[in-house]
């Protein structure tokens, strides 16, 4: 292989590996940040959210809307969870990780009984094109794409909409933002349903390049939630992208080198050491070194 | 001597304390120890199982109930002493002291993963929500390698590792020249999970008991109070994953298989659920709630009920939203009052 396409060839792997850790944790890391609830159901949202497209899919919907749909039908579902289960589980983490759990339980093996063991695949849309030795599908550039997308648009919903604004509030300090008239039970409806809804979106974005089966949730979540420990909590969107960034980059050449399941194990390995070295994530490292620079600044 | 025993086994630290109590402990001893003189081997073998389970739920109970940390990946420690059980005492095959090394190893191999893994978390000082993310992590990444090492190069010794087949013809567990099998297999079990469940208590009454429930509580404070709180969690973390080992050897020892799906997360998800159900701030409720579910998920699954999942995630979901301390506990609480005796002794803090 020659030196440019190898190097092609890495810079692709790089970004695929980022792209997928990121879809794979984005809606997890933002119920996290902004509820302190982790969700172990966020493999089945993404197993939902995939199945929500196979099944539009086939049924005629242009692949591209059978996502959008995805990411409606789930964050639907998620605001019921929310409003009937989850939300009697603020302030005790514990006790709603146990209850995430239970509920991918039964969603896993439930799926399984109503859809049975798997379901018709999707094709990858979109070909291949090859530079050299080097060969890439258009897919995953889109999937990258997409990534970056989700970045922006995130930053855009917290930074300049109402319900950004609230978001945050109620994140620093629920009980003031309440006091001040904002209504924490529907920012907190409205972020779990956002993050589900992300966790769908995510599911169908990577239906096509997996099997799609009830416990194909499982599948994403030691990545997920590996990115998510990486990340910390501190701040959701510097959380997700930095962690999936550093995590790829363990991960890709390893990966390459000795197969993809050392590279899962790398991941795990990185997570530990990254987590001795910075207990609360990256996102806190990075916010502690902006303010200090704001306030050498002022 | 005999003072300071009682009153290590007759503490505060689990529910029940009072004579009536004690004697109907004996009493369901007892009827254990009559019941395989009642019964086919079979039936009696199904018993073993649900009661080689316990030490593994005993293990969560201690961990998560009393000390406030949850690890959603103890069948890992399961899995490792079980399959380096199988390797050891495979390849020992014929020699009466493999099994004693089998165990030996099995042990060994389990407290140095558990230990090297509960070094970096507890002496990072990570948030509480890390650590069963982390375990549960390690756990599906036991299961994946395991999964893959089907074929003839994964072999070591004499044993196959067996992909997700899994490990077979594990030898029993033998002392000398008796071999654990059947009807002696059960009472083997049920002298390990008493003296798991005793020596629990004894270990829990005790003054490092007290301060592992005061970690629990409020875990600043005991710091505060002079106790070098990562040590004390780094030791109870090792001391649970030295009981789900004890379940890992029971369990290969009874069937003499072992597959992937034992480290899997819907067998990870089994432990959490018995002490969920049962009471976690409770060794008796959580041996009561291992031995009923797994009484109820046999039952279910040998009649070929899928939904077996299905209704255990219901019932942790329900025990989680309208009885969060554990239905057996709320039980044991409301005999105590009718009988205005045994008062409730173990406090769960609201935040848990």
């Amino acid at each position: 292989m020659e030196v440019d396409a190898l190097a092609l060839s890495l810079a692709y792997q790089l970004g695929t590996n980022a792209a997928f850790l990121f879809l794979a944790a984005v809606g997890l890391i933002i119920i996290l940040g902004m509820m302190n609830i982790i969700n172990l159901a966020h493999g089945e949202l993404m197993m939902i959210g995939a199945y929500i497209a196979t099944i539009t899919h086939h049924a005629g919907l242009p692949f591209p809307l059978a996502v959008v749909a995805s990411f409606f039908g789930v964050a639907f579902f998620g605001a019921i969870l929310e409003l009937t289960i989850v939300r009697r589980f603020y302030g005790r983490e514990l006790g709603a990780l146990v209850v995430t759990w239970g509920i991918s339980l039964i969603l896993g093996q439930g799926t399984f009984l109503v859809f049975g063991p798997f379901m018709p695949a999707i094709k990858i849309p979109g070909g291949s094109s090859s530079y050299g030795s080097f060969s890439y599908s258009h897919y995953w550039l889109v999937l990258i794409a997409i990534s970056i997308a989700l970045i922006f648009v995130l930053y855009w919903i917290y930074r300049h909409t109402s319900y950004g604004l609230q978001a945050r509030a109620t994140m620093q300090n629920a009980k003031m933002a309440n006091a001040l008239g904002v209504p924490t039970a529907r920012v907190y409806t409205l972020t779990f349903s956002l993050g589900a809804g992300l966790a769908g979106l995510s599911g169908a974005l990577l239906a096509p390049t997996s099997t799609i089966a009830p416990f194909m949730g499982q599948q994403f979540v030691a990545p997920a939630f590996i990115t998510v420990v990486v990340g910390g909590a501190t701040n959701v969107i510097s959380g997700a992208v930095g962690s999936s960034l550093i995590l790829s980059a363990v991960k890709t050449p390893i990966g390459m080198a000795l197969g993809a399941f050392s590279g899962t194990v790398a991941l795990l390995v990185a997570a530990l050491i990254i987590i001795r070295i910075m207990p609360n994530g990256i996102s806190f490292t990075i916010q502690k070194y902006l303010d200090r620079r704001r306030n050498k600044k002022a | 001597m005999t003072n300071k025993f009682f009153q290590l086994i007759g503490g505060d630290a689990d529910i029940g304390s009072s004579k009536l109590f004690w004697i109907g402990f004996v009493i369901v001893v007892v009827l254990f120890c009559l019941y395989p003189t009642q019964v086919s081997e079979f039936r009696a073998s199904n018993v073993a199982y649900y009661l080689l389970n316990i030490p593994l739920g005993l293990g969560i109970a201690l961990l998560w109930g009393y000390c406030g940390v949850l690890s959603f990946g103890h069948v890992a420690y399961f899995g490792i002493a079980g399959y380096t059980y199988g390797i050891i005492a495979g390849n020992m095959a014929g020699n009466a002291y493999g099994p004693m090394v089998g165990v030996l190893g099995g042990l060994v191999a389990s407290i140095i993963v558990a230990g090297v893994f509960a070094y970096f978390v507890f002496y990072a000082r990570v948030r509480e929500w890390i650590i069963p993310i982390l375990t549960l992590v390690l756990t599906l990444i036991l299961e994946t390698f395991l999964g893959q090492t089907a074929g003839y190069q994964w072999r070591v010794g004499s044993v196959l590792l067996g992909g997700y087949n899994g490990m077979t013809g594990i030898p029993a567990f033998q002392i000398g020249s008796f071999v654990f099998m059947g009807y002696s297999f059960y009472y083997f079990c049920l002298i390990i999970v008493l003296a798991c469940y005793v020596g629990l208590r004894m270990l829990l009454n005790s003054n490092f008991g007290q301060v592992v429930i005061a970690i629990r509580e409020d875990p600043l404070r005991t710091e505060m109070l002079g106790y070098d709180i990562r040590a004390r969690q780094w030791l109870v973390f090792v001391l649970s994953a030295v009981l789900a080992s004890v379940s890992g050897l029971l369990y290969v020892q009874w069937g003499q298989y072992i597959t992937p799906s034992q480290v899997g997360l819907y067998a990870a998800a089994l432990p959490i659920i018995w002490a969920a159900v049962g009471g976690r701030t409770s060794l008796l409720a959580v041996v009561i709630a291992t031995i009923v579910l797994n009484w109820v998920t046999y039952t279910l699954s040998s009649q070929g009920n899928q939904a077996a999942m299905v209704i255990i995630g219901t019932a942790l979901v329900v025990t989680m939203l309208f009885f969060p301390r554990g239905i057996v506990i709320m039980v044991a609480e409301w005999l105590g009052q009718i009988s205005n005796r045994n008062k409730p002794v173990d406090k769960v803090s609201a935040h848990e």
